[in-house]
This record gives C-alpha cells, sequence and structure tokens, in this order.
C-alpha cells in the first residue's frame, strides 16, 4: 500500500516483519483497568486469533488497535501501539487516518441502509476518492470480489445491503473495508452471528485475504482460531478483573503444545 | 414427572404444585391475568367514551336548525330577484334609499364605495337593510328527534322567522373574518393569524432544535454542566405555557419593541402585540419539546452504524452528515409536527402577550395584529348566547380538523422514511 503520502505515519525500514506492535499496552475504562500490559507482535500477512472466555479483554485490545476505543468515553490507553513504528497515540496521529489503514468488521452484520453499490462506494468517498462512473464501478467489483460475494449481488447492486442474508451482509461489510484499501482488517467475532456455511465462506474468505492483508480475529471459537490462524494469543481475567495475555505464539504451539497450564486448561475445555 | 418429585424431594427449600394443586394454580393465574386485561380494556374503554363524548358535543353544537328572521324581505327590495345577482351599483342604490345618509356617508369614508368590491358592498346591504338576524338556533339532536315541537315553537314566537337547518361550519365560516354578529362571522383571519404564527414558530424552532440537539447527543462530552444544561431542558418542557406568556410580554413585547413592532422598519402604527412576537415567544415555548424530540430519534440510530462510520475513517462530521441525520430523519420529523400541533393549540402565551380577540381584518405582515384559532374559541365561549356556542364549535372542528391532518402527515412521513437497520 502506498504510504508516503501520509505525514503523520511512515513506513520505516524497521518494522518489516510486524504489522502492529502493542509494548506494556494498559487500557482503562474510567479507574478500571480492562486491559493489563499486553506485549503482542502481530506478524504482516498473517492472521492472528484472539481467544480466551468472555470479558477477558480480548475485544478491547482489537478496538485499541484501530483507535474505536476512542469513542466510548472515559477509555484511556497507556503503553504504545506501533503501527509503521510509529505510535498510533501520539498526539500528532490523527484517529481517523488510523482507522482508514486499519479497517474493521463487527461482530453484527452492519451494512448501511442504502445500496449495495453505495455501501462500498461511502467509505472511499468520505476518504476524498475522486474518480469517473467507471472507475467507481471498478472500485466497487474490484471489492465486492476480494470479498468474494460478487457474484451473488452483481445483478442487484442497487438494491439495499439490508436485504441480504446474514452471511452475505458480513462478506458486504469485509468489501465495505477493503475499498477503503486498508493494511489491517480486524475482526470481532465475525462469524458469530452466522450459520456454519455462512461462517466456512467467510473462514474461506480470510485465506484469501491473507495474501494482502494483515488479520486479526477475535473468536470464541476454538476450532475457528486453529483452522485459520497463523497465530493465537489467549486471554484471562486476572484477580482484578483486568484481561492479561496468558500466551501467545504460533496456532500449531497454542493449540498443541501450550506453555502454560491455563491455555491448556482453556483449549481442553476445562472452563470458559 | 417422576424425576421432577426426586427432585423436591431432595430440595427442603420451595415445591412446585403438583396433581390438581398443578390446575389450582394454573387456573389462578389465568384468572389474574383476565383481571388485568380487563382493567386495561376498561381503561381503553374509558378513554374512547370521553373522545365520542367530545366529538359529539361538538358536532351537536355545529349543525341545526335556526329560525332566521329578517328586517326586510330581500325580495320586496329588489322586486323578485335574489340579492347576488344584482350589480354593484344597484346595490349601492338599495343601501343608500335604506340607511340613514349619515351611515352612509361614514361607510364611504371608510373605504369609498368605488374602490369597494361587489361582494363587500353586499354584504354591507344584508348587514344593514335586509338585517338577517337568527333568532333561535337548536341543536343537532333537538334537530332530529323534535323537529314539530321546533316548529312549533318558532311558529308560535317568531311568525314572521323561517326555519332552515344550517352548518355553521361553512365555506363562508372558513374565510370571512371575525364579527359581532355570529351568522356573519368566520374563522377566515384566525386561520391565517394561527398560520402566520405557526412559521414564525418553525423557522426558528426547527433549526435550533436539530441543530442543538444534534450537538448535545452527539458532541457534548458527559460533564456536569452538560446534565445540568440537558436537566434544564426537561424541565423547561414541562414548564406551564402561561409562564412563557409572560417572558414573551417582558422580552419581546416590552423589551424588544422596536423590533417586534417594526418601528425598526418603518412600521408606524403598531405596538409590541404582533404576530412576530407570538412567533418568538411559540419558538421558545416548542424548543425544548423539539430539542427532546430530536434527540430522542438520534439515539434511535443505532450505534452500530456510527461505528461501521468510523471504521472506514469517517470524521465525525461526515458520519453525523451521511448516517446519523439521514438515519433520524423520520423522528425529527415526527417530533417538528408535534411541536408545531402544540404550538397550533396554544391558547395561554398568547393570552399573556395580548392576542387581539376582535380582529376585523387580514393580517398581510408579522408586525400586525392577529388573532389565532385557540382564541377565537375562547373568546366565542365567553360570549352569551346559544349562536355563539356554535360558532365555537365549529371553529373547534376546524382546529381538531387542522390538528389532526397535521398528526396524519407525521406518521405518514415517518411509516415512508423508516428504514430498516
Amino acid at each position: 500500500m502506498a504510504t508516503a503520502e501520509f505525514s503523520s505515519i511512515n513506513a520505516s525500514p524497521s518494522n518489516g516483519k510486524y504489522a502492529v506492535e502493542l509494548k506494556n499496552t494498559h487500557i482503562y475504562y474510567g479507574a478500571f483497568r480492562a486491559v493489563n500490559n499486553v506485549n503482542l507482535q502481530i506478524e504482516r500477512q498473517r492472521i492472528t486469533a484472539f481467544i480466551g472466555p468472555s470479558g477477558c479483554g480480548k475485544s478491547t485490545v482489537l478496538r485499541a488497535i484501530n483507535r474505536m476505543n476512542d469513542l466510548i468515553p472515559g477509555s484511556r490507553l497507556e503503553g504504545q501501539i506501533l503501527f509503521h513504528g510509529k505510535n498510533i497515540y501520539d498526539p500528532d496521529v490523527d484517529p481517523v487516518e488510523v482507522r482508514r489503514r486499519i479497517g474493521m468488521v463487527f461482530q453484527k452484520p452492519n451494512p448501511f441502509p442504502k445500496s449495495i453499490y453505495e455501501n462500498i462506494m461511502f467509505g472511499p468517498r468520505i476518504n476524498g476518492w475522486r474518480g469517473t462512473k467507471q472507475q467507481a464501478d471498478e472500485l466497487v467489483e474490484r471489492a465486492l470480489r476480494g470479498a468474494a460475494i460478487w457474484d451473488e449481488v452483481k445483478d442487484k447492486l442497487h438494491q439495499p445491503g439490508t436485504a441480504l442474508s446474514g452471511g452475505q451482509q458480513q462478506r458486504l461489510c469485509i468489501a465495505r473495508a477493503l475499498a477503503v484499501q486498508p493494511e489491517v482488517i480486524l475482526m470481532d467475532e465475525p462469524c458469530s452471528a452466522l450459520d456454519p456455511i455462512s461462517t466456512l465462506k467467510i473462514e474461506e474468505l480470510m485465506f484469501e485475504l491473507r495474501q494482502n492483508y494483515t488479520i486479526v480475529i477475535v473468536t470464541h471459537n476454538m476450532q475457528q482460531a486453529a483452522r485459520v490462524s497463523d497465530y493465537t494469543a489467549f486471554f484471562l481475567m486476572n484477580e482484578s478483573r483486568a484481561g492479561e495475555l496468558i500466551e501467545y505464539g504460533p496456532t500449531t504451539q497454542i493449540f498443541q503444545n501450550p506453555q502454560d497450564e491455563r491455555t491448556e486448561n482453556y483449549i481442553s475445555g476445562r472452563f470458559g | 414427572m417422576s424425576a421432577q418429585s426426586m427432585d423436591q424431594r431432595d430440595r427442603p427449600t420451595g415445591y412446585l404444585p403438583e396433581g390438581a394443586d398443578i390446575n389450582r394454580n394454573i387456573a389462578a393465574r389465568r384468572l389474574r391475568g383476565a383481571i388485568w386485561q380487563a382493567i386495561f380494556v376498561s381503561s381503553l374503554i374509558i378513554g374512547l367514551l370521553a373522545l365520542a363524548t367530545l366529538i359529539y358535543t361538538i358536532v351537536d353544537d355545529t349543525f341545526g336548525y335556526i329560525a332566521v328572521q329578517t328586517k326586510v324581505d330581500p325580495e320586496e327590495l329588489t322586486g323578485g330577484r335574489p340579492l347576488e345577482e344584482l350589480s354593484k351599483e344597484e346595490l349601492i342604490e338599495i343601501l343608500r334609499a335604506n340607511v340613514p345618509a349619515g351611515l352612509f356617508r361614514r361607510f364611504d369614508r371608510d373605504e369609498p364605495f368605488s374602490e369597494r368590491s361587489k361582494e363587500s358592498v353586499l354584504q354591507l346591504v344584508e348587514e344593514r337593510v335586509v338585517g338577517r338576524e337568527v333568532v333561535a338556533a337548536y341543536k343537532l339532536t333537538e334537530s332530529l328527534l323534535e323537529r314539530e315541537r321546533i316548529e312549533a315553537t318558532v311558529r308560535e314566537r317568531f311568525p314572521r322567522a323561517k326555519l332552515e337547518f344550517h352548518s355553521w361550519i361553512n365555506r363562508e365560516f372558513l374565510t370571512r373574518p371575525m364579527s359581532s354578529v355570529p351568522l356573519l362571522a368566520g374563522v377566515g383571519n384566525a386561520i391565517l393569524g394561527s398560520l402566520w404564527v405557526i412559521a414564525i414558530t418553525m423557522l426558528l424552532a426547527i433549526p435550533i432544535g436539530i441543530l442543538g440537539g444534534v450537538y448535545l447527543e452527539e458532541y457534548a462530552s458527559d460533564t456536569w454542566y452538560y446534565r445540568l444544561i440537558e436537566t434544564n431542558i426537561n424541565n423547561l418542557a414541562g414548564v406551564p405555557s402561561i409562564i412563557y406568556g409572560i417572558l414573551g410580554l417582558a422580552v419581546f413585547v416590552r423589551a424588544l419593541e422596536a423590533l417586534t413592532s417594526g418601528a425598526m422598519f418603518g412600521v408606524t402604527d403598531s405596538n409590541g402585540r404582533t404576530i412576530l412576537s407570538a412567533g418568538l415567544t411559540m419558538a421558545l415555548l416548542v424548543l425544548p419539546l423539539m430539542i427532546i424530540n430530536v434527540r430522542e430519534a438520534i439515539r434511535a440510530v443505532p450505534q452500530s452504524l456510527r461505528q461501521a462510520s468510523y471504521g472506514l475513517g469517517a470524521t465525525k462530521w461526515q458520519t453525523v452528515w451521511h448516517h446519523v441525520l439521514p438515519n433520524a430523519l423520520p423522528g425529527i420529523l415526527t417530533g417538528t409536527i408535534l411541536s408545531v400541533s402544540r404550538a397550533m393549540g396554544e391558547t395561554a402565551p398568547l393570552i399573556v402577550i395580548g392576542a387581539s380577540t376582535f380582529v376585523v381584518f387580514f393580517p398581510d405582515s408579522v408586525f400586525d395584529k392577529f388573532t389565532v384559532i385557540p382564541i377565537q374559541i375562547y373568546n366565542w365561549t365567553s360570549q352569551p348566547g346559544a349562536q355563539f356556542r356554535s360558532i365555537a364549535a365549529a371553529a373547534i372542528i376546524v382546529l381538531l380538523v387542522t390538528l389532526l391532518a397535521l398528526n396524519a402527515t407525521a406518521i405518514l412521513l415517518r411509516n415512508r422514511l423508516r428504514r430498516n437497520y
């Protein structure tokens, strides 16, 4: 992706391997520490899964990566989250730019109540896209093909996106995220509202997207994490109810040979 | 079943009924439900009865027999031709011949006959020469059920009077201005006055209400001073309207008289008791309502849409403009029309700021004196005589139909614009 055009976040040669790095990250909601001291390096063009029981802070960490937590009043972050070697929480970084370059797909499919075409074009337009009608058509097709939904919707581009099935809506949301050409895509339990067949389609799509994008996915479904991810991070709540990163490593290692007893208990289904 | 009873033995506290107890228990629960349902239905029936009574009373007063008596038979004046067919000159002649010369000159001084329209002269002839006068008016129920008795009474007491079925609400009533003669009175200028006041009110309350609502809902942080403002707005919505009237009197009518009377703009024959003052006061009155409604509408826009927008790199303003406002629009429109209805029906503040109850001309600028429909109704109900009651009822129908139409528009708009998320 072209990065030179941005002023506040520039590519630096030292960050070749990692897309995002969390360093000593603490996240607070008001006085409450929701996430305690997370250190995590997310590899470029890989799928990283966050797993853990409810309330363990995995979604909070995910939303911190593109500063979506800013929208929650009273939320605050200590430590650093590096993107291209730049701390995205530095005062000179605009969260709007961060969110354009680190896209997000939400738990519940949330297409805009507009046509499929308008759903895709909204992102580019608000980000200053200028082009002809033909270029717009191409952009829409590229995004929808990228999200493997083009064949299903090519004849109804001007019908409302909300009329699609749940799984199609979610892929539309992915296509919408792709249209602004992000480098990282964060997915917050993207399949939890979908049936198994739609889930399978999204998982296949994630494999394809992996070639060009860095993907971070939060999931409750451990089989899903085992199936799709390259790396897995296991989170757990500590005694003071703050989320902590317990173990992080290649998915095969986490699932077959966990180093921490708590990880082993969790993935073998003893709690959670 | 057996598993359940085993379960019960294990649990010392509490039990579920069994055998005959189950049926008794279900019957008791159903009975309780039925009683509550009956209570709900009966409160609905009470409401419907109240509404029916209201409509019956109004309609009963609006239609019915009237006994009309004229000072002179119009056919004697014209030799058999109806008055409407005469030319303006012939009408002037009839007027000259039948009223005292001094009165005739005064009419001419008020507005020269050469400049008056034929309708205006016809009205003078009807008022001053023919002198149609309602000597008795009857309600709709009486008129339908006791026709013979009414006819007999009228024959006996007013041998010269003609009995006719009259609808007090008719085209003349809607277009004519106020008059001291009930038969000739209309709500024309009150309707126009109401429209003027509403226009001023909405011109101010809609933009300020929407902008204020958007700011409070989307931009203001959760700090003590915004909470204070919020509490105040909610309380202002409940302040009695007469208080707003006093505020309007002090601020708009008195303190800002130069502005509201139009003296600033060269209008000389007016004081501060104008349409402008009324509109400004009404705007203050509906503003809290408007802001509350706008905020409700904005709050109803799902958070997921905002997140989707922010997630694509939209700024706050882009999110508000492209998603929050369009999706809140149906709710905002409903709120707006509800505010309009409120402003239309309000009477007390306008009485305080001095709306005139006897205005016979039509307002044609915001610096004019005015009257509005509710004030006209109030005025007529306080007059003695059955005929005033009848025109008050007719005016109530006009007001109710207008309000009903506004609310229906609100519902239609909302349904048409409502979106699925």
